[in-house]
């Protein structure tokens, strides 16, 4: 029931921007009737030759830029949650910087890093980053800390205590880190490229929309989607596997 | 405890400072990118009054934006989140869109409503709206049902119900949701001034950036994040005295 719902839902949406697309300014909006043969022409390689490349490309960005927020975000995660101390002095100093809008330290890495990929690499790894590092700190202080003496007690040297004991209890907020890391490691490269680049998906969306070509804009757009959302799907599919394997 | 923390904090910053001072002034990193903290702090009193201009702008922008997060997010929450039908088909909608990167939009948005305060309220207040659509919809959903059941069986009106029962019962879930959505609402204007703008502290910063003024630049975003965090701060300041009150 609910489901159909939804499925007549979709259908109006789609029809009312068919009939509003068809009423508009063809360089401000365009119907759906128009994004199909937009979209054909664009996945046969007629309109933009470079599609594999620049999704290549953007691809390589993220995997680049979500690898090392990984690194790093587990290394600071668990350095800072460790230890009470450096947690103590450190945590809340991230926590503030979590508070600024991340897109503050964009222009500064643009500067920094130049308009080619690398000031896309650092700005989806700074935004990857923090919620890896948040979710390391939460899971480690969801291990219930008798589990560790008892460990202990039992003669379990730290590395045996990490991996058997800590990593296992905290496996699922860890997860969770890493998805959101991923998804937010995309959205940094993706708003990089359409800050300001000369490759990749975003240049495309940037070189569409500059020319008002519309149709191919929106082409473009889903074209995208589909790599963000096939991104969070496989995340989400890894997340499942690792719930089973905890329960 | 705390004390010694919070010396540990100032005395890292303090660190930090000094190394980047001595890595500045020795020559390892080149000013041209990475300036001296003593070389921003005297950009920081040149651009003073510009930047300040910019930031008014900017957070009067986010302002409105905020508002009509707030108002709009809250009222729709309410709204959808009472009743099971709307709620169960426009559920997966909700979570869609507040997933997607808005960012693929943001080149359409321009188009529609051109440059200045416009598209900047605009996309600010759809980067505020779903974090508190979602938050007021999942609450008024867990609503205790006894409290609904018992005022409607004292003949409550549907507008009592929604302004005595549902809307107390959702205050702390929506404190929360006004605490994500004003970072969000001021990473949408910056955002939209970055990419399109003529104004604000995104333009200024992009400027900078464009003309490798680093020290400037760095000062612009010093300014920018201590705003940002000052407000979240206030928020969480305001959210403790209220759950006081609250009791």
């Amino acid at each position: 029931m609910t489901v159909l719902v939804r499925l007549a839902l979709l259908a109006a949406v789609l029809a009312l921007w068919e009939v509003a697309g068809r009423a508009a300014n063809p360089l401000m909006a365009v119907p759906p009737s128009a994004v199909l043969p937009a979209l054909r022409e664009l996945l046969l390689l007629r309109s933009y030759p470079d599609l594999p490349a620049s999704l290549l490309l953007t691809l390589r960005e993220i995997a680049l830029a979500y690898g090392l927020a990984v690194a790093a975000g587990l290394a600071c995660g668990f350095a800072l949650g460790m230890n009470r101390l450096v947690g103590r002095v450190y945590g809340p100093m991230l926590a503030a910087l979590y508070a600024v809008p991340a897109v503050v330290w964009y222009p500064s890495l643009m500067l920094f890093f130049g308009l080619d990929a690398a000031s896309k690499i650092a700005f989806g790894f700074l935004l990857g980053f923090f919620p890896v590092t948040l979710a390391v700190l939460a899971g480690i202080r969801q291990v219930n800390p008798q589990l560790v003496t008892v460990a202990r007690a039992y003669g379990a040297g730290p590395v045996r205590v990490f991996a058997s004991v800590m990593v296992p209890a905290m496996l699922f907020t860890l997860i969770g880190g890493l998805r959101t890391g991923l998804a937010l490691s995309v959205i940094g490269v993706i708003v990089g490229e359409i800050l300001g680049s000369k490759r990749g998906m975003g240049a495309l969306i940037n070189h569409a929309y500059g020319l008002l070509r519309t149709a191919d804009y929106v082409a473009l757009v889903l074209v995208t989607l589909v790599l963000i959302v096939g991104s969070d799907a496989l995340a989400s599919l890894v997340e499942r596997r690792a719930k089973r394997w905890t329960d | 405890m705390t004390l010694r923390v919070r010396a540990l904090q100032v005395v890292s910053i303090a660190a930090m400072l000094a190394a980047w001072e001595t890595a500045a002034r020795a020559g390892w990193v080149d000013p041209l990118f990475v300036p001296a903290p003593s070389a921003v702090v005297r950009a920081l009193a040149k651009i003073g009054g510009q930047a300040l201009a910019g930031l008014a702008d900017t957070l009067g922008k986010t302002a409105v934006a905020y508002v009509l997060s707030v108002v709009l997010g809250v009222a729709a929450g309410l709204f959808v989140g009472s009743m099971r039908l709307l709620r169960e088909v426009l559920n997966p909608f909700v979570i869609a869109l507040y997933g997607i990167p808005k960012i693929l939009v943001l080149p359409w948005i321009v188009l529609v409503l051109g440059f200045g305060a416009a598209p900047a309220i605009f996309y600010g207040t759809i980067h505020g709206l779903f974090p508190i659509l979602v938050l007021v919809m999942g609450a008024v959903r867990d609503v205790d049902r006894t409290l609904v059941t018992v005022a409607r069986s004292y003949g409550a009106t549907t507008w009592q119900l929604y302004w005595k029962v549902l809307l107390p019962a959702i205050v702390p879930s929506v404190l929360a949701g006004m605490r994500l959505g004003v970072v969000f609402c001021l990473l949408g204007v910056l955002v939209v001034e970055m990419f399109a703008g003529v104004r604000g502290m995104g333009y200024v910063m992009s400027a900078f950036a464009n003309g490798f003024q680093a020290p400037e630049l760095f000062a612009a975003t010093a300014l920018v994040s201590a705003a940002s965090i000052a407000i979240v701060l206030a928020l969480d300041h305001l959210n403790e005295k209220l759950s006081h009150w609250r009791g």
